[in-house]
């Protein structure tokens, strides 16, 4: 190839896929003269060895674990005797965790923290974003101080906030308790099983409407001025402005930010590890936690691969149907 | 429908001053169009009557009332803008409908619907009412954008270029319909353009904006037989007006006068033989239903019409006399009334 022509493509192919589409753009971007220095390699095969250590690499860490937990899923392995027999026990583990009730309280647990916590980051960071996008005086100051939360390490946060909850020394409690006139000392937020719940739900919303926010802002500023002036020349009012073109033309924006929370909160571990630890009780165990617990202090890999390939394809299945909804919003 | 006053209105960008001192008058009924290059502040005057800038001096009236400093859903105007500008998510008939479900005149479902039938059968766009607006060609999508602003009756009709970016095929068919809707309605209307042919065919006046300022108003066959200056004389005619230094042909021009333009119908062309010639033929673009004759005189280049049939050739030597052309003094101002 000695020249490539702008706009023709490299690799022709009417429904080009993915990967042809990246190899097609890594063969324009490659430079000439590296083209034909690598001589007796086709650009397709230049193209693939460019990313081959990506391919390699996903391949190591992902799919090859993922398989291997499938084959370990219908065994009665335990990782911390590994020199007892492997027994193949077919769909054995499969079947106890789809009738165990403890497994299922998980998973409402689960659900219950996933559809509060996007509830509140989508209704706090809507608003926040259709707030900054008036574009005030000193907006743009306003968003960093918004986004900083998002930016901390997660570990970080848990630990501050367990500080934050402390009945004594807290200043959540304090604040709390200020306005509430609630002793302090009776403000258990960690270790009340109606308060547990919650005290994980306000950090998650904490730490991620922001990044909620963020998707909304991009939503809200994609919509063009001039719609707004041709409704407002049409004598619309802002309410039938705010129904009628922000809401429905930053809907499949919204949408993407559930999508991502979702999966996100879904496999939500670290915060609760941190904060609760699934406690009191089990009030606050959430399915990972389960897993994490089956998997390294009873250490029953076997049933845990099993009960992560549940949770696998629960959230593969659900994020499935979801992107087709979203896309249906999309093109409508 | 009603009058449109705008008196000494100023509006500035930061440094630019994007419409100076603007003063005027549309009567009730009349299609004014204003022309002008980008930039010259076409569009900002239309913002302005619309209410979506505000002027820094002057004061605007529509219809007897001042709205200088009312919002633009009080003012009662309709806005067709450049970019299409539909509302994307709503199909063809809720696009035609928005203008009406206002919540200050309540209408009842049938009355919108017969509304919008009538209109979208006007801009002939009745047969895709229950299309999404992004599903249509930027010709419909225009129609569309058009029809919303004739669903309502309001004082005045302000469009920004809505033409411009159709084929010319369409451009021709809508600027007649445009036209025909226009006289039928008896609406009044504002319209901005840069291209000579729509404000030729379409105004009852003609308004040459240039750099903020209004520098002529008047009938098309005004604007084009009496420019006030060079800037005028320059934006219409196809092709563009010859403007040569006073002196170049033999002529009894006035005193004073700096330039001549002379378009096609204010040059006499004639092939010599041999003897004096003033200039030559450079070529000929045949443009089927009429020819381009460049011409060389002096150092200046020439370009007129010519028949289809022309018996000019390249390289011919040819007398050139002006028959009555227009005279410009050392200012660009045109001499004489």
């Amino acid at each position: 190839m000695q020249d490539l022509p702008a706009g023709k493509p490299v690799v022709t192919d009417t429904h080009p896929s993915l990967l042809d589409r990246t190899m097609e753009a890594a063969a324009r971007a490659t430079p000439e003269p590296l083209a034909n220095t690598v001589r007796g390699l086709s650009d397709r095969m230049v193209a693939w060895l460019f990313i081959a250590p990506t391919i390699l690499l996903l391949l190591a860490i992902n799919i090859f674990p993922l398989i291997w937990a499938i084959q370990l899923s219908f065994t009665n392995y335990r990782a911390n005797r590994p020199n007892e027999v492997v027994k193949n026990i077919g769909l054995q583990n499969y079947e106890r965790i789809l009738t165990d009730t403890d497994t299922w309280i998980a998973m409402q647990t689960t659900a219950h923290f996933v559809f509060w916590t996007i509830l509140l980051q989508t209704l706090i960071g809507f608003t926040l974003a259709y707030l900054i996008d008036r574009k005030f005086r000193g907006h743009a100051f306003w968003t960093t101080i918004i986004l900083v939360p998002m930016m901390l390490s997660p570990a970080v946060v848990g630990n501050f906030w367990r500080f934050l909850y402390e009945p004594q020394i807290g200043l959540f409690t304090y604040i709390v308790s200020f306005f509430t006139g609630i002793a302090t000392t009776d403000i258990l937020m960690l270790s009340n099983v109606k308060l547990a719940p919650w005290s994980i739900i306000i950090v998650d919303t904490w730490m991620w409407t922001p990044y909620v926010m963020l998707i909304c802002l991009a939503g809200l500023r994609s919509i063009p001025d001039y719609i707004y002036e041709a409704a407002e020349v049409d004598r619309a009012s802002n309410w039938r402005q705010f129904w009628s073109i922000t809401l429905p033309m930053a809907l499949p924006f919204i949408m993407l930010a559930v999508l991502f929370r979702g999966i996100e909160n879904f496999k939500m571990f670290d915060m609760v590890n941190l904060l609760t630890g699934g406690g009191p009780g089990s009030t606050t165990e959430v399915a990972s936690i389960t897993l994490k617990r089956e998997a390294f202090e009873k250490w029953r890999t076997g049933f845990s691969s099993a009960f992560a390939i549940i949770l696998f394809v629960a959230v593969f299945g659900l994020a499935n149907i979801y992107v087709k909804v979203l896309n249906r919003v999309k093109s409508r | 429908m009603a009058d449109i006053s705008l008196r000494s209105v100023t509006k500035r960008f930061g440094e630019t001053e994007a419409v100076s001192e603007l003063n005027l008058h549309i009567a009730n009924g009349e299609f004014v169009v204003l022309l002008g290059p980008t930039g010259a502040g076409k569009t900002t005057t239309l913002r302005l009557i619309a209410g979506l800038e505000r002027p820094e001096q002057g004061s605007i009236v529509i219809a007897g009332r001042d709205v200088t400093k009312l919002e633009p859903a009080v003012r009662d105007v309709a806005f067709v803008f450049q970019q299409y500008s539909l509302y994307p998510h709503l199909t063809v008939y809720e696009n035609l409908a928005f203008p009406l479900r206002s919540p200050t005149r309540k209408r009842s479902e049938a009355e919108i619907k017969a509304r919008v039938a009538e209109i979208a059968r006007l801009v002939r766009i009745d047969h895709k009412l229950e299309n999404k607006s992004t599903r249509l060609s930027g010709g419909e999508m225009q129609r569309v954008a058009i029809g919303r602003a004739l669903v309502r009756r309001p004082a005045i009709y302000l469009m920004d270029e809505p033409l411009s970016s159709l084929d010319a095929k369409l451009r021709a068919d809508l600027r007649l319909e445009l036209k025909r809707i226009q006289t039928e309605l008896g609406s009044t209307l504002l319209y901005v353009t840069h291209d000579q042919i729509e404000a030729m065919t379409m105004a009852d006046r003609i308004g040459i904006l240039a750099e903020g300022q209004l520098v002529q108003i008047g009938t098309p066959r005004e604007i084009y037989t009496q420019p006030a200056n060079l800037h005028v004389a320059a934006r219409l005619g196809q092709p563009a007006i010859n403007l040569l230094p006073a002196g170049l042909l033999p002529d009894a021009a006035p005193a004073g006068t700096k330039t001549v333009g002379a378009r096609t119908e204010h040059l006499t062309i004639e092939k010599v033989a041999n003897g004096h010639a003033d200039g030559t033929v450079d070529w000929i673009e045949h443009l089927g239903d009429q020819n381009h004759l460049h011409l060389t005189v002096g150092d200046r280049k020439l370009v007129t019409l010519t028949d289809p049939d022309t018996a000019f050739q390249k390289g011919d030597r040819v007398t050139v006399r002006f028959r009555a052309p227009l005279y410009f003094d050392g200012a660009g101002n045109r001499i004489g009334g």
